[in-house]
């Protein structure tokens, strides 16, 4: 009897404590996400409202009321889109290498795991060698050309071993029978490899691309602060300065008497712009997935 | 399987047709690896280039600089050619702690109600949403860390300033949740079912299988994305300047404004002469910097060695 | 092997090419493109020239921006930037900066400074002694000046700061900066240092007058009200001359744009708008 009793309070208390690991992981967890909501929100609501047309595509003041941000947002396209045309067919190209044709040597284990830990290298490491690169050996000054190729190095890496992960993921059946029908080893990879793997690279990419629109030091150290001033310039020797740069700038110069205003709607355009940037990049996996998840369900 | 089959009858029909010009599908098979194997050598020269190149011009600190100075001194005075960079090794270290202190407890907590507790629903929801979050600008951060958080750490500890470490640990910390959270998510979800149902068959409770099978399977996994948010926040630059109060000087509390590498290299990179002590000292910073975040990988490395 | 040969030949040829192309389409760029970098003291006026040169010149692009003005003269000769603006004359060597002797200087104007407090603080005047001893960490808090209870924020400018330089020679005389200590903050540039003086009713400062507006005022120095007026008159001494630096002599737009900053048209204008004090008022 007694001993029926112990055990029923035992489970009792197994019982409640599991329910309380419960409730608490609940509550952690939406607090979180809650606060960092509220956080984001904060910044939209206060930028968002106040963005106009002018804004979008003026040119900055540094005395006058009311500047635009036009060519440091057109900068931050401009320097990104160099950086992606250089790293990704470097970066998938590499993978490829490293997964499908590198020998299995030493050499190959080297540059493996120089690639890893470059991927997590500080930016502003790399930044400093692409200041003296550009700045001291080429002579440039601080460029968009400079802050796009030294940007190029930062993404590279990331690229290269998601690409090498996605395709080594792929399972070598498909490759066997792609080889069977007589397909070259680069028609494998390129039409039956890299469009399985492409799910995995994208959302490399897309991490990659999101982390170079948002980053700072690395542009400050070679982009500058400044840009050429004018909109629509195209020339790749104006200076580099870029969005993220230019929230930094703002809220730390603070000599127009609108900057915290500045501020705020640069930092709620930032914002927008990566969620922008991360959602339209997956929104097509996303009903890749969901399509496929409801093909395989209906079997 | 109905898309892959497709893709392999594409396959093959193409390649009917270019049997008739074997001569070029050889060149091109040439070609395409003689690409890849280019990529891969640019790739190799430029990391390499940038190891050489900051570590080279780092060491150059100790022609000037003796050892001891430069790593045990705390007086950073460099127009006075006193170069001691302790304050912000210990700096960066500290900050360091001090974020995965909050971080990862709370990341791995909400890793753990992503993968075991959520409903489906909820899940499907909360891995973009945490996706997302993960690219979220850091300046974004540093912004509201100085609009928001430090205003608010004035008021409630009374500080007259309110920069250092507790407000730069605090902006790290939101930064680095997504990222932590979402690779521990990973790891945790990929623990094979069998593990748990084993647990639940032996009577155990939801938590005691999380607590006692799970999360011990998933350990490597989890000590992976622990170490990765480490390596983020050693290496944040532009959030951390907008917070810390960048002053060479060793802090008594959590609010005195101090300085680490990252930010004490971009306040004064600009300022020096590429050929002075000053100059190499900061490369030296930059080099510890990559030092560090090598040892963490090589750690990463290990530990995915003994997870396999 | 030879096939490692070749690659290795192939990509040094090829660095090389991209290497020259740049550095080609760079010299061959710089005529219509001015890049000043330097002192944020001088960043009002220099910015404003910038506006009103392009006006006139459409072609020349002009990119201004400032950090301290230290990096003025080391962008010059770095050649990451073509005008340095300094707050000293950088080809003579000053107390804790070397002689830059491959760079020419051009007068360009009178920035006078101001110490500055927020608006709520009481405190109107500070002598020599009182400020030597707050920026050495001796005075704490503000009732020791005449002011209300509270501890003082010492606001300072990092190192490399013309404004520092000149502040710590004619304000405290030549005495030093403390370096560290609780309520003690370095910033970088003027208006980091106007964001924290207006932010913090305890704080005090130091900016050219062309940064003293919003939540902050500037005190007096000695029983002299800080005015443009008592700065030409010799009776306010915080004051200094501001400098462009050019490598060399300038040549094309450069030596376009020192001259309309020097034409008595700016000097008048918007120079003396801004604050600032044309050279030519100076005897």
């Amino acid at each position: 009897m007694n001993g029926n009793s112990t055990n029923k309070l035992y489970k009792q208390i197994k019982k409640i404590s599991d329910q309380m690991f419960t409730i608490g992981l609940w509550i952690i967890t939406s607090l979180i996400l809650v606060l960092i909501f509220l956080l984001l929100i904060y910044i939209l609501s206060k930028g968002l409202t106040k963005i106009s047309f002018s804004f979008l595509v003026g040119i900055p003041s540094e005395i006058d009321v009311g500047g635009g941000v036009g060519p440091f947002l057109l900068n931050s396209i401009y320097v990104l889109l160099i950086s992606l045309l250089i790293s990704v067919p470097i970066g998938i190209g590499s993978g490829v290498y490293l997964s499908e044709y590198a020998p299995n040597n030493k050499l190959t284990e080297f540059i493996r795991s120089c690639v890893e830990s470059l991927a997590s290298v500080p930016s502003i490491v790399i930044g400093l060698f692409g200041y003296v690169l550009f700045v001291d050996i080429f002579n440039v000054g601080l460029t968009i050309i400079g802050a796009g190729i030294t940007l190029s190095l930062l993404n590279l890496p990331v690229i290269t071993r998601v690409t090498e992960e996605a395709i080594q993921a792929i399972h070598m059946d498909l490759r066997e029978a792609s080889y069977a029908m007589g397909a070259t080893k680069a028609q494998t990879i390129l039409k039956i490899v890299i469009p399985a793997a492409l799910n995995g690279i994208i959302s490399g990419v897309s991490l990659a691309a999101s982390r170079a629109f948002g980053e700072s030091a690395l542009i400050l150290l070679v982009g500058g602060t400044g840009t050429s001033g004018e909109m629509w310039d195209w020339s790749l020797l104006s200076p580099g300065g870029t969005l993220p740069v230019h929230l930094w700038y703002v809220q730390s110069e603070a000599l127009v008497e609108d900057a915290s205003e500045i501020a705020e709607k640069t930092a709620a355009l930032l914002v927008l712009i990566t969620l922008f940037l991360s959602l339209s990049i997956r929104f097509p996996l996303w009903v890749r997935d969901f399509r496929f998840q409801n093909k395989s369900n209906k079997r | 399987m109905a898309k892959m089959l497709q893709e392999l009858r594409g396959s093959q029909f193409t390649n009917r047709y270019e049997k008739r010009i074997t001569k070029s599908t050889y060149f091109q098979n040439r070609m395409f690896r003689l690409f890849c194997f280019f990529s891969v050598l640019i790739l190799g020269l430029s990391l390499l280039s940038i190891i050489i190149f900051v570590g080279r011009t780092g060491l150059l600190v100790f022609k000037d600089v003796s050892f001891q100075e430069f790593f045990f001194s705390t007086t950073w005075e460099p127009y006075d050619d006193k170069f001691g960079a302790a304050t912000f090794i210990l700096g960066t270290l500290s900050l360091t702690g001090l974020t995965l202190l909050l971080a990862a407890p709370i990341s791995i907590g909400i890793a753990i109600f992503t993968s075991e507790i959520a409903p489906n629903w909820l899940k499907r929801i909360l891995r973009p949403v945490l996706d997302l979050l993960v690219g979220i600008p850091s300046i974004v951060y540093g912004y509201l860390g100085l609009t928001v958080l430090i205003p608010f750490l004035r008021n409630i500890t009374g500080a007259t300033m309110g920069d250092g470490l507790l407000a730069a640990a605090i902006v790290l910390n939101i930064m680095v949740l997504p990222t932590i959270s979402r690779i521990s998510d990973d790891a945790i979800s990929s623990v094979p079912s069998e593990l748990r149902e084993a647990s639940y068959a032996l009577g155990s409770t939801r938590m005691q299988t999380i607590i006692k099978v799970i999360l011990p399977a998933a350990s490597p996994g989890i000590f992976t994305a622990v170490i990765l948010g480490m390596a983020r926040s050693i290496g944040e630059t532009m959030a951390v300047v907008m917070v810390i109060g960048n002053t060479p000087q060793l802090p008594s509390d959590l609010l005195t404004p101090t300085s680490v590498l990252t930010s004490n290299i971009v306040n004064q990179i600009i300022d020096v002469e590429f050929d002075s002590t000053w100059n190499y000292a900061l490369y030296m910073m930059a080099f510890l910097l990559l030092l560090i975040s090598n040892l963490l990988i090589i750690i990463i490395r290990k530990l995915r060695v003994k997870g396999a | 092997m030879s096939i490692f040969k070749r690659i290795t030949i192939l990509t040094l040829s090829l660095v090389l090419a991209l290497g020259f192309s740049i550095s080609s389409i760079a010299s061959a760029a710089t005529s219509g493109k001015i890049v000043v970098a330097g002192s944020t003291a001088l960043l009002p006026l220099t910015q404003q020239a910038a506006k009103e040169f392009k006006k006139l010149n459409p072609k020349v692009s002009v990119s201004v921006s400032g950090s301290s003005s230290i990096a003025g003269p080391q962008s010059v000769s770095k050649g990451a930037a073509t005008i340095g603006a300094v707050d000293w004359d950088a080809t003579k060597e000053v107390p804790g900066f070397k002689a830059f002797t491959d760079l020419k200087a051009h007068k360009i104007a009178v920035i006078p400074f101001a110490t500055i407090v927020h608006k709520e603080n009481p405190v109107k005047d500070l002598s020599t002694k009182q400020l030597q001893n707050i920026y050495a960490g001796k005075i704490t808090n503000w009732k020791e000046v005449g002011g209300k209870d509270a501890e003082i924020v010492v606001v300072n400018r990092k190192h490399g700061s013309g404004t520092r330089v000149n502040y710590q020679m004619k304000a405290l005389a030549g005495e030093d900066f403390m370096t560290k200590g609780e309520n003690y903050k370095e910033v970088g540039k003027s208006g980091e240092m106007v964001t924290a003086v207006n932010s913090n009713p305890n704080a005090i400062g130091y900016v050219d007058f062309a940064y003293v507006k919003g939540n902050i005022k500037a005190i007096s120095f000695n029983g002299v009200e800080a005015t443009t007026d008592n700065v030409i008159k010799g009776k306010y001494k915080i004051w200094s001359y501001g400098y462009l630096v050019t490598k060399g002599v300038p040549k094309g737009a450069d030596a376009e744009f020192i001259k309309y900053i020097q034409s008595s048209k700016f000097q008048n204008g918007s120079l003396t708008k801004l604050k600032f004090i044309p050279i030519s008022k100076m005897k």
